[in-house]
């Protein structure tokens, strides 16, 4: 019979958009900064989610799964979010940009142009665009963290249990297999 | 534990892997060669990828020609991490078996970059560009050790449920 698969859908819509929510508010969103912070730790959390509904061990596979889709829930949750707060951020981007080049960085080339020209509305074009990269990208990063939360949340696999003797066998005492 | 795995499947998944990780690193200085030849669409293509991923604020990157690479110092170092953590790989694990690494070992790993993420977040301290990429590239070797584990077990996974199907058709025609 085919292996049931664990339900992945509910654990990654409520820590994607967990994690899509804080990465897509101003200031708290900065926390991606270091490695992804809300992404990996949402997924991972996922796979706690999944782990504690789940009657087996989880695989590594279906900590990579549920990162995945936690990874895309949270890429459309931050998209929705980042609307409404996108000419607030673009300030904010613009102001340590300015503090940054007052210090003595330097601005990638453009960068001028994209911060003033994206102050208006975003055509869809560019908005799905914008939205299809991020998904790939926190997929793939969700995918991580998703195995990282199998390897710290999930329950252990059982040692492997030691074959039964064969019928004809006499009954041994404790060998050294049972003292290893 | 250690699951035993066809080392054909691992081997293909290591060597996909450590292409897509080359490649990776390769656009990160790509942006910026762009850049500094005057290919500024492509660059800021470049750019604005990496961005969902990164700050990419200036002072915080290495930079080529003049030009900031397309991710921070910390991030440079957790990718040039994972293809060290890959080069690694075989040596370590090799490629008849897979497991995760321990917890612990992945807690300590990730202490000195919570640590200095959460105190340049505060305004404790700021540590130079070096020291991020050094912390970056340590925490990042432990990576491929989970990339690689979760997707030998997806291939493996898929190839299970195809045989459990193949074997209920075949039962069902009989």
């Amino acid at each position: 019979m085919e292996p049931q698969r664990p339900d992945y859908f509910r654990p990654a819509l409520i820590a994607g958009a967990v994690a899509g929510l804080l990465s897509g508010l101003p200031f708290i969103g900065a926390g991606n900064c270091v490695c992804c912070l809300w992404i990996v730790g949402g997924a991972a959390i996922a796979a706690k989610l999944l782990a504690a509904k789940t009657s087996g061990v989880l695989r590594s596979s279906d900590g990579a799964v549920v990162g995945a889709l936690t990874g895309i829930v949270a890429a459309v949750v931050d998209a929705v979010v980042s609307i409404p707060l996108k000419s607030f951020n673009m300030d904010l981007a613009r102001r340590i940009l300015d503090r940054a080049s007052e210090i003595g960085g330097e601005m990638p080339a453009g960068l001028d142009e994209i911060l003033g020209g994206s102050a208006g509305a975003v055509s869809p074009g560019w908005f799905l665009l914008g939205l299809f990269v991020s998904a790939g990208l926190f997929a793939f990063v969700g995918a991580l963290g998703g195995v990282i939360g199998v390897s710290l949340f999930g329950k252990k696999a059982l040692p492997p249990v030691s074959a039964p003797p064969a019928p004809s066998a006499p009954p041994a005492g404790p060998g050294p297999a049972d003292a290893a | 534990m250690p699951m035993p795995l066809n080392p054909r499947s691992v081997r293909l998944v290591w060597a996909l892997t450590f292409f897509g990780t080359l490649v990776w690193l390769g656009a990160v200085g790509l942006a910026p060669w762009l850049a500094a030849r005057g290919s500024s669409g492509a660059a800021r293509f470049i750019y604005a990828a990496f961005a969902p991923l990164c700050h990419q604020v200036p002072g915080r990157c290495f930079a080529i020609s003049g030009h900031p690479l397309a991710v921070c110092g910390r991030c440079l170092g957790i990718y040039a991490g994972f293809a060290a953590g890959l080069i690694l790989y075989p040596f370590i694990r090799g490629f008849s078996q897979a497991a995760l690494p321990r917890a612990r070992l992945f807690l300590l790993l990730t202490l000195p970059m919570a640590l200095d993420g959460l105190a340049g977040l505060l305004g404790v301290w700021r540590s130079p560009i070096g020291v991020r990429f050094a912390i970056g590239f340590v925490w990042g070797t432990i990576l491929p050790f989970y990339f690689v584990t979760g997707a030998v077990d997806l291939l493996r996974a898929r190839r299970e449920r195809a045989a459990a199907r193949a074997l209920e058709k075949t039962i069902a025609t009989q």
